[in-house]
């Protein structure tokens, strides 16, 4: 067992991760622990934009944007955090144009923006033009400033390392407080640890759980994982984000902005059916509102195809200059994954598993939450595995690339300034323990049952009950499947029993991050008995204020229970008003 | 482009990576402008040499007789015209400079190992250096009727002794 | 951009027949050849050769999924995001630097069996799996980053949209490696700096709101840099992003050349 010592340790090196790195590494000794290669991280996939309200083509404010973040999250958004993440959205633009993000620029050289779903004038009068770009890749221009800075800063990464756990130990006080994390080298098979005085998770989301995601296999949730291993809760985990357009039977993502620069969705008769979904803003509503409302029309049997199950994004009546110009790739995948040509034909689509809203609680420190009050000293989370929470029950287009920009910045701001008034904690000898068994346990195991055949059978569950439409009982076949799973998971084996890049030996060990999380997912969709956001449950298909305006709580605890579900504790957290009430959510 | 530098950035450095043998970090950071000078000759040269050689060709083929007038008297003849000197001289120095810079990348490109493409290159520049050599002197030395020749080798044009 | 928004769509249209998505998929036998090698078992590569049932819509990756998955879990290599934006899954399908995610079966010839290696010129690790470190560091010493000593403005640096138009081709880069590993020159003995790292130092040089483009031809005009190119157009014939990289190079060229004189 290796040990180091650094002041700061992130986790994750995808847009979070090294936002915050530049911050930390320019105030304390910092090291960057990453599954991947920077660059292959997840956040150079996102597409469309990053909002914020620079006013540059038309008039806006960080107040609008509040709202619509807010009114997007259909309220069960923490208002100060909205705010700090609006008004902060504009530096966040601009840092990033200092750092040489090439964005698309104006006729008089500034920074142009476009229309972007839900994002509206005046609390949500009309469409707004917010969304600062670069072409269709906007996530792989953030990804790739971030690492050039990161480079420029002489940033200290190490690659294709997998945190496994975390090291939490009470100090002095009687505080449970990080000391380091647990990682496993792929290229060599060692385990390392990382000491260190505050820990930032970055590590993205948990899209994996499904079949149909816009997620990168990589996408395991990790990060989650292990925080609910080492009893912190997570928050809002029944609210994932379908997103509209992924293509069809594949899922790879076709960015809300073909919708935002003129797009539209139709469905077998040609009908623009969002007109009857959301009359003002029609295409470019929220994603939620739009993924069902495309669910609805196939289930009413107006999909697309020989099964009758996509419809149609129709780019048919754009100029192809302008598609070239504004969305080169997305048209490009769907000539390469579908054969089909954008100039000419509409592409078929449906909804896709993109983003988990809830995740690690914090607050707008990027402090991450004990429990519903206390923090813990140290440990900070900034990105999709963090749960703010700005985006609710459902997330803005475009506002994943602000919170891993602001909620990045913070978390390594204020993570280098604790590591600079904290001292180390020292590493039990056995920390390391566990995770060594279970990786032994893996390579040692007789066991008959395949990583893949599991992951396979807990995507599709997931995928039949856990959608956009749930209903208690699909919520609890979903349970039921996940504990079958649970318990085949614990006869597994892995074949390749090499130290060396042994992925199949990390794939058994992300598949068990996986079921962790589908089943926190379960229950927390079983709690909620109202539909808000990207939570719909077909049996409750009202928002009720009044019992379920909190969010919702999960920790991992042996000893208790929660509706029949052992395992499982369940607690709940205020939302966060300043001045916004809650209203009917209309678009 | 042409701004002075105002930038003091420290450039990264990388660390020394030796994987199989193979060294992967450049081994120094000596720069001039050599190489960009090589290939710019390599343009220009080429250029120079499509002319050089269509007019050689032009002026040995296009003559009555074509190819089969081409004896010792007519090269003879040539090498005395100081016009000719010139242009064979051109002809011979650019080709050999353009030949040897072509091998040497070639040398460069696949000789994996130090040794051998030390030992390469030192064949390839004393082979280019003595055809150089011998090739110039021949230009500027020949003489078609040399003094002291027995008469019944001596070319028909030349005078009788 | 406004005559777009003049046009308000149809409400309805004619829908003309179903066209892509799930049409008629149909089934077929595959045979790959992977060449494998793990050093922990044999300092010898071999070639394995699978035969796997695929689907008309899939991929070289659904292929390797499969033989990992459900035949031979020690298969190693690389992959994250699995729609070309990555850049983790670049190998040599068929003799050719491509990305596994975005090459589809359809595009290839079936007949023979299908090969599948490791990219060229970076040191093998495992399987499919090469050692990045180096061409990485070659990426690093172009100083990949934007430098600008000028006053920091308040709000964004200006650029007109033809400055912006300048080097787009080459932000698109995903440093996949496709582009040097398949690069003649490089093979022999990794010391040129690569056409990945020449593409991102040409994304500065020619950025208007760069200061350093001097700093970087002067890296570049070393005996390793742009002068061992030799425009064979592998890097440009390799790239998954479609980006014009032998032009490039020939730009950062023209650029040293301008400067000395």
């Amino acid at each position: 067992m290796q040990v180091h010592k650094y002041d700061v340790v992130i986790i994750g090196a995808g847009g979070a991760g090294m936002r915050a790195a530049i911050e930390a590494g320019q105030r304390a000794r910092t090291a960057v622990i990453s599954k991947l290669y920077p660059t292959r991280s997840h956040t150079g996939a996102a597409q469309g934009g990053m909002c914020a309200a620079l006013a540059n083509v038309e008039e806006d404010n960080w107040e609008w944007h509040t709202f619509d973040t807010i009114k997007g999250g259909d309220y069960l958004v923490d208002q100060d955090a909205a705010e700090v993440m609006a008004k902060e959205a504009i530096d966040a633009v601009l840092d990033l144009e200092r750092m040489g993000l090439p964005f698309n620029r104006t006729p008089e050289g500034r920074i142009d923006q476009r229309r972007f779903g839900g994002h509206t004038r005046d609390h949500g009068k009309a469409p707004v033009r917010r969304a600062c770009y670069a072409a269709d890749r906007t996530g792989h221009m953030i990804l790739q400033t971030l690492y050039q800075n990161c480079v420029k800063h002489n940033v200290e990464f190490f690659n294709e390392y997998y945190v496994l756990d975390l090291v939490m130990v009470e100090d002095e006080n009687g505080v449970r407080r990080p000391a380091g994390v647990v990682t496993y080298d792929l290229a060599t098979g060692d385990v390392h640890v990382f000491q260190a005085k505050s820990v930032i998770f970055a590590s993205g989301g948990c899209g994996k759980i499904f079949k149909t995601t816009s997620n990168a296999h990589t996408l395991t949730g990790d990060g989650m994982a292990i925080a609910l291993r080492n009893g912190i809760p997570l928050e809002d985990m029944e609210f994932v984000q379908f997103h509209p357009t992924g293509l069809a039977g594949l899922g790879i993502l076709v960015s809300e902005a073909a919708r935002g620069e003129g797009g539209i969705l139709r469905n077998s008769e040609g009908e623009r059916f969002m007109e009857r979904y959301a009359p003002t803003i029609k295409d470019l509503a929220p994603r939620d509102i739009v993924a069902r409302s495309m669910a609805n029309e196939v289930r009413e049997g107006r999909g697309c195809g020989p099964n009758k199950d996509y419809v149609l994004l129709d780019l048919t009546h754009l100029e192809p200059a302008h598609i070239d110009a504004k969305l080169p790739d997305i048209t490009e995948f769907a000539r390469t994954y579908l054969g089909v040509e954008p100039y000419t034909e509409p592409v078929p689509v449906f909804p896709t598993a993109h983003y988990a809203m809830g995740g690690i609680p914090t607050n707008i420190k990027a402090e991450v939450y004990a429990n519903s009050e206390e923090t813990i000293p140290g440990l900070y989370a900034a990105g999709e595995v963090a749960c703010v929470s700005v985006h609710g029950s459902n997330r803005l287009g475009t506002n994943s690339l602000l919170d891993i920009n602001v909620f990045g910045k913070r978390a390594g701001i204020f993570a280098s300034e604790y590591a600079a008034t904290a001292d180390f904690l020292p590493i039990p000898d056995d920390a390391a323990d566990a995770t060594v068994a279970a990786l032994n346990k893996l390579l040692d195991g007789q066991g008959t049952e395949k990583v893949g055949e599991i992951r396979k059978e807990l995507q599709e569950v997931m995928d039949a009950d856990m959608q956009v439409f749930r209903t208690e009982e699909t919520i609890r076949n979903a349970i039921a499947t996940i504990e079958k799973l649970e318990a085949r998971y614990e006869n597994i084996s892995v074949q390749d029993k090499g130290k060396r890049f042994n992925l199949d030996l990390l794939e058994a060990m992300e598949l068990g991050f996986l079921l962790q999380l589908a089943k926190v997912m379960s229950v927390a969709a079983l709690h909620r008995q109202e539909s808000r956001g990207g939570h719909f449950r077909e049996d409750f298909p009202n928002r009720d204020d009044e019992n379920f305006m909190k969010h919702s709580m999960v920790y991992m605890d042996a000893e208790s229970e929660f509706e029949g579900i052992s395992g499982m504790r369940f607690d709940t957290k205020p939302v966060v008003f300043t001045r916004y009430e809650p209203m009917e959510r209309k678009y | 482009m042409a701004t002075p530098l105002k930038a003091k950035v420290s450039v990264p450095r990388s660390k020394d990576t030796t994987v199989n043998g193979v060294k992967y970090n450049r081994s120094s950071s000596k720069r001039n402008n050599s190489e960009m000078y090589a290939w710019l000759f390599m343009r220009f040269s080429g250029v120079l040499l499509v002319v050089l050689i269509f007019g050689h060709l032009f002026v040995n083929l296009m003559q009555p007789g074509g190819v089969h007038a081409i004896d010792f008297g007519f090269v003879g003849g040539k090498l005395a015209n100081p016009f000719w000197q010139v242009w064979d001289l051109l002809l011979l120095w650019l080709a050999m400079l353009h030949g040897t810079n072509g091998i040497r990348t070639i040398i460069m490109d696949y000789a994996e190992k130090d040794r051998t493409r030390v030992t390469l290159k030192t064949i390839l520049y004393l082979a280019s250096a003595f055809i150089l050599l011998v090739g110039t002197l021949v230009i500027f030395t020949f003489d078609p009727c040399p003094p002291n020749a027995d008469p019944s080798l001596l070319a028909s044009f030349c005078p009788a002794p | 951009m406004a005559d777009f928004e003049a046009r308000e769509p149809e409400s309805k249209v004619e829908i003309a027949s179903e066209k892509g998505g799930a049409e008629g998929i149909k089934t077929f036998d595959v045979t790959v050849q992977i060449r494998r090698y793990n050093p922990e078992l044999s300092e010898e590569a071999h070639w394995d050769e699978f035969k796997v049932q695929m689907y008309g819509t899939d991929r070289v990756l659904d292929i390797l999924h499969k033989v990992k998955w459900e035949i031979d879990g020690s298969l190693s290599f690389r992959r994250s995001c699995a729609h070309g934006v990555c850049g983790s899954d670049a190998m040599r399908i068929n003799g050719r630097n491509r990305l596994a995610c975005k090459t589809l079966l359809k595009d290839l010839d079936l007949s023979k069996p299908i090969t599948i290696e490791p990219i060229k010129g970076l040191p093998c690790e495992k399987d499919l799996i090469v050692d990045m470190e180096p061409f990485f560091q070659a990426y690093r010493e172009i100083m990949p980053f934007l430098v600008n000593d000028g006053h920091e403005p308040e709000r964004e640096r200006y650029q007109s949209v033809e400055d912006r138009e300048r080097f787009d081709d080459t932000t698109k880069c995903i440093l996949c490696a496709a582009c040097t590993s398949s690069c003649p020159v490089f093979w022999t003995d990794g010391q040129y700096f690569g056409p990945a790292a020449i593409v991102n130092a040409h994304r500065f040089i020619f950025d208007s709101r760069d200061d350093a483009g001097d700093m970087r031809l002067e890296i570049l005009n070393d005996k390793e840099g742009v002068w061992r190119c030799r425009t064979t157009f592998n890097c440009t014939e390799a790239c998954p992003r479609g980006i014009q990289i032998t032009k490039a190079i020939a730009e950062v060229k023209q650029a040293i050349v301008a400067r000395a004189f």
